[in-house]
């Protein structure tokens, strides 16, 4: 019996793919299993390629995967242009469509021996028992029943549940085509068995995605206006908004463009309203002008940037981690500006939440520097208890502080009551320009330096804020990774790999980027004499943040490249052990000063 | 609240809505003219300085905000329009009004204005046309006429000019005026009209740079060229008509009342306020935002 299953599988845009993970990842969820899904398509908007990866497990789910355990190819081309994001190995069973006319033993998989090989007629199967290829991915999730034991009569159910509009001719040539598929792999059973374990999960499950708990959070937190443009692959979050905001009195502005967005946005914070955008890489520098106005005009604004691959249009369907620059300094002038990132989709929501409540209590822009994997990809988690979370609003201004009214008035840590219109006496002018504590314009070098002073000085509690950072693994450990975002979640399991493995390794994830909190890194560092930074990115650019902010020990390096290139767990703790046995039998290059 | 349910009666005096802040703008600058065409009419409208927001972006007429006394937003160049919409849309019971110059309007945020207008909340915007970039000293602007010589058009302009009033026409504007310094009771009459007026509202005025302009702009000489269109036979209630005689912009200067819909559609916030009263009652509260991802 195994316990965690990683399955992969490609087609063209038509053969349903991506709806048969679903129907997989629905009946896992339904029959108790831990699961995630994530799709990843060519950019073409009908046709073209497209796959998904699902993986089930009888315990948590912290990442995709590595190599896959299951492969399926509907045919060759497709399946091979997804390269490393459907990667085979020794351990792979494969399975493809026989009409491709490829033979068993001469698959196009370079230097590459499945473990088992199977070449099905899934069309012909298709063919006979919904009388079109278009019942393919059904005969696939009969395979998968059949041969790993997984959600057979959930499957069913979930096949009766999405056909039931479409009348019962349907649904019977799909029960036929998932009982063909049952069969076949009964008829020729694996050489080893890989059925999995009976799920042990208990408690009530939510079935959701990255975005969808990002609008959620905003929602529950308060937010009242969405402003924003389409884009991949954050357009979710402003989808989920137009169906909710409504309910709660407020409301959305699908902009003319990035930048409209993020100013109504602004618009209704200068209003009192919790508000916020979302968009992706591009998107985001088009707002940069106006997370500035926010920035000096103190109000608080929540930006999502659910990351893509960049520059420029880049790789707009996958996800990648090299906004983080642009996050932390995209603005011109002398500005602090908070960045958050989650880590799966579950702290999508934790993540969103805390976004707001700084926002709120420093009257700043925050970044949430999602990406397209966490944000796209379907995952079971635990329910969310609402009820554990504080909700902050901004500080707003007493009578006393009302006569007369400062908007901009110092104050011993730097945050400033604030008031909105419609507040008798509040009146005040916000601006971009730079203003005494009355909100006047100045030029005056003596204020605009108090000015920035104050502006960055509110900051000082952020910086001690511990309890966003975490730490896994043993405190005493010699070998350190740090990662955030969607990679924390790899590198979760790359520590379980490697604490198995009998390696002293402890894990620093942080969900607030910047400002760095220096103290909660340099206790970390204490033990530390090898670790890497993790990142999907060319540039490693949290590593060079980190040392911007302080001394990062001579022995820990960045680990990154470029997104559509997943990380795996196994290859994480294979470079942090080589590293660390590279700098041991290298004693001299340890003791070393730092570059 | 809808503005145009105030009833005319106000307690208030153009005084009510003067800051303390002195203008930065050149001695005999359009624009003081036209801030005094707008503390007449806020003194008109009735409504107390805390419930009016006024917004602009950059520019020498994006000053003019702080020289209220209600709210104000001087904001980044080109977005008063995009900010306002989302403040009206969070608070619709504020007056919310936009001012800016013809960069901001028609160059910078040009985009914005046609997407203002289809939505059509209940806005007043307020344009002063001076056809130069008089804060970064007297480049050549969207609306500076053809042929005009500039620091940035040494030779003279080979661009046509935009037309403000064809352009807001074109995109459905339901309220079009035009008004000049050199007739403050006219202009603050249209400014007055333009907030009562349910919907976007758009008044350009045509507001002399007495630095850079040329001398046939100043409001010397306005008040010489000066037509008021009711004076030339003009049916304000006709968006042809409108669009007929908009066409003299950059030729003749006619003021007043170019269009009015005599059956003004509904504003953006009438639609969301429909909206709202149909799904608010049967909203879960926010906690239970995430009920529907509960599998069962």
């Amino acid at each position: 019996m195994i316990k965690d299953l990683v399955i992969g599988m490609a087609g063209s845009g038509g053969d349903g793919i991506v709806s048969a993970g679903e129907s997989l990842i629905s009946a896992c969820t339904a029959v108790g299993y831990h699961a995630m899904m994530t799709k990843s398509f060519g950019s073409q908007i009908r046709g073209g390629e497209s796959s998904c990866r699902v993986r089930l497990a009888t315990s948590p789910v912290l990442n995709p995967g590595g190599a896959l355990h299951v492969a399926i190819a509907l045919n060759w081309e497709d399946f091979l242009k997804f390269g490393a994001e459907l990667p085979v190995d020794g351990d792979t069973v494969m399975i493809y469509d026989s009409k491709t006319g490829v033979a068993p033993n001469e698959l196009p998989l370079v230097g590459i021996t499945p473990a088992e090989v199977f070449s099905v007629p899934i069309g012909e199967m298709a063919r006979n028992a919904t009388g079109s290829e278009r019942g393919k991915n059904t005969i696939v999730l009969g395979l998968l029943a059949g041969w790993f034991g997984i959600g057979g009569e959930a499957i069913i159910n979930g096949i009766r549940k999405k056909f039931a509009k479409k009348g019962a001719e349907l649904i019977q040539a799909n029960e036929q085509a998932f009982a063909l598929g049952v069969q076949y792999a009964e008829a020729n059973p694996l050489k080893k068995s890989r059925r999995m374990e009976p799920p042990t999960r208990t408690g009530q499950k939510m079935l959701t995605d990255g975005n969808d708990m990002c609008a959620a959070a905003a929602i529950f937190a308060g937010c009242d206006f969405f402003g924003g443009y389409p884009i991949t692959p954050s357009t979710e979050v402003m989808q989920f908004f137009t169906r909710e905001v409504w309910k709660y009195g407020g409301a959305v502005m699908q902009a003319e463009d990035e930048i409209a967005g993020i100013g109504a946005a602004l618009g209704a914070s200068f209003g009192g309203k919790k508000a916020m955008t979302a968009s992706s890489g591009p998107g985001v520098s088009l707002k940069t002008e106006i997370m500035g106005l926010a920035s000096v005009a103190e109000l608080p604004l929540v930006i999502v940037n659910v990351q893509r691959g960049g520059p420029s249009t880049g790789v707009p369907t996958k996800a990648e981690q090299s906004d983080l620059f642009q996050a932390v300094f995209s603005a011109h002038g002398d500005v602090v500006r908070p960045v958050l990132a989650p880590t799966g989709v579950s702290d999508t929501f934790d993540t969103t939440v805390e976004a707001f409540n700084i926002a709120e209590y420093y009257q700043t822009p925050v970044v949430v520097l999602s990406d397209q994997e966490i944000a796209q990809r379907k995952e079971v988690i635990d329910l969310i208890d609402t009820s554990r979370f504080t909700i902050i609003d901004r500080l707003r201004p007493t009578a006393a502080d009302l006569e007369p009214y400062s908007r901009f008035r110092f104050t011993p840590n730097g945050i400033s009551p604030i008031s909105h219109p419609g507040m008798k006496g509040g009146n005040y002018l916000g601006s971009g320009i730079e203003h005494n504590e009355h909100g006047d314009p100045t030029a005056s070098g003596r204020i605009h330096e108090q000015m920035n002073e104050k502006r960055i000085r509110k900051f000082d509690r952020l910086r001690k804020r511990d309890d966003l950072f975490r730490i896994e693994g043993d405190p005493d450990a010699p070998l350190a990774l740090i990662a955030w975002g969607s990679i924390a979640g790899t590198c979760r399991e790359a520590l379980q790999l490697a604490t198995a493995e009998g390696l002293r390794v402890k894990l620093l994830v942080p969900y607030l980027l910047f400002p760095i909190n220096e103290g909660i890194y340099r206790r970390f560092f204490k033990t530390i004499k090898a670790g890497l930074v993790v990142e999907q990115s060319y540039l490693g650019q949290f590593y060079h943040v980190l040392r911007m902010a302080l001394d990062v020990p001579a022995g820990v390096k960045p680990f990154c490249r470029s997104g559509s290139n997943p990380f795996h767990p196994s290859e994480i703790v294979r470079k942090l052990h080589d590293h660390a046995l590279n700098l041991q039998q290298n004693g001299a290059a340890a003791r070393q000063p730092q570059e | 609240m809808d503005t145009t349910a105030i009833s005319s009666a106000s307690t208030f005096a153009s005084k009510d809505f003067k800051s303390d802040l002195k203008p930065i703008w050149c001695p005999g600058c359009g624009d003081f003219g036209v801030l005094q065409a707008i503390y007449r009419a806020l003194a008109a409208v009735g409504r107390p300085p805390h419930e009016i927001a006024f917004i602009s972006g950059i520019g020498c007429s994006s000053r003019i905000p702080g020289y209220t006394t209600a709210y104000g937003f001087n904001s980044v160049h080109g977005r008063a329009l995009p900010i306002a919409q989302g403040l009206k849309l969070a608070r619709p019971e504020l007056l919310v009004l936009v001012a800016g110059g013809d960069g901001d309007g028609f160059s910078i945020g040009g985009g914005h204005v046609a997407h203002a207008i289809r939505r059509n909340d209940d806005l007043t915007y307020i344009v002063m046309d001076n056809k130069t970039y008089g804060l970064t000293k007297g480049q050549l602007s969207p609306t500076s006429p053809k042929g005009s010589r500039s620091v940035t058009s040494a030779y003279g302009s080979l661009e046509n000019p935009v037309n403000p009033l064809m352009y807001v026409l074109a995109y459905g504007a339901s309220f079009v005026a035009q008004g000049t310094p050199a007739d403050i009771p006219g202009l603050s009459a249209m400014i007055e009209e333009a907030i009562r007026f349910p919907g976007f509202a758009f008044v350009n005025v045509q507001s002399p740079c007495v630095t850079y302009g040329e001398e046939g702009q100043q409001i010397k000489a306005h008040k010489a060229v000066m037509k008021k269109l009711e004076t030339v036979g003009h049916d304000a209630t006709s968006r042809i008509q409108a669009l007929d005689k908009a066409q003299t912009y950059g030729q003749e200067l006619l003021t007043g009342v170019f269009f009015r819909d005599p059956n003004p559609p509904p504003t953006l916030g009438a639609l969301v306020k429909q909206r709202h009263e149909a799904l608010m009652p049967k909203a879960a509260p926010r906690e239970r935002i995430l009920d529907s991802f509960v599998q069962h």
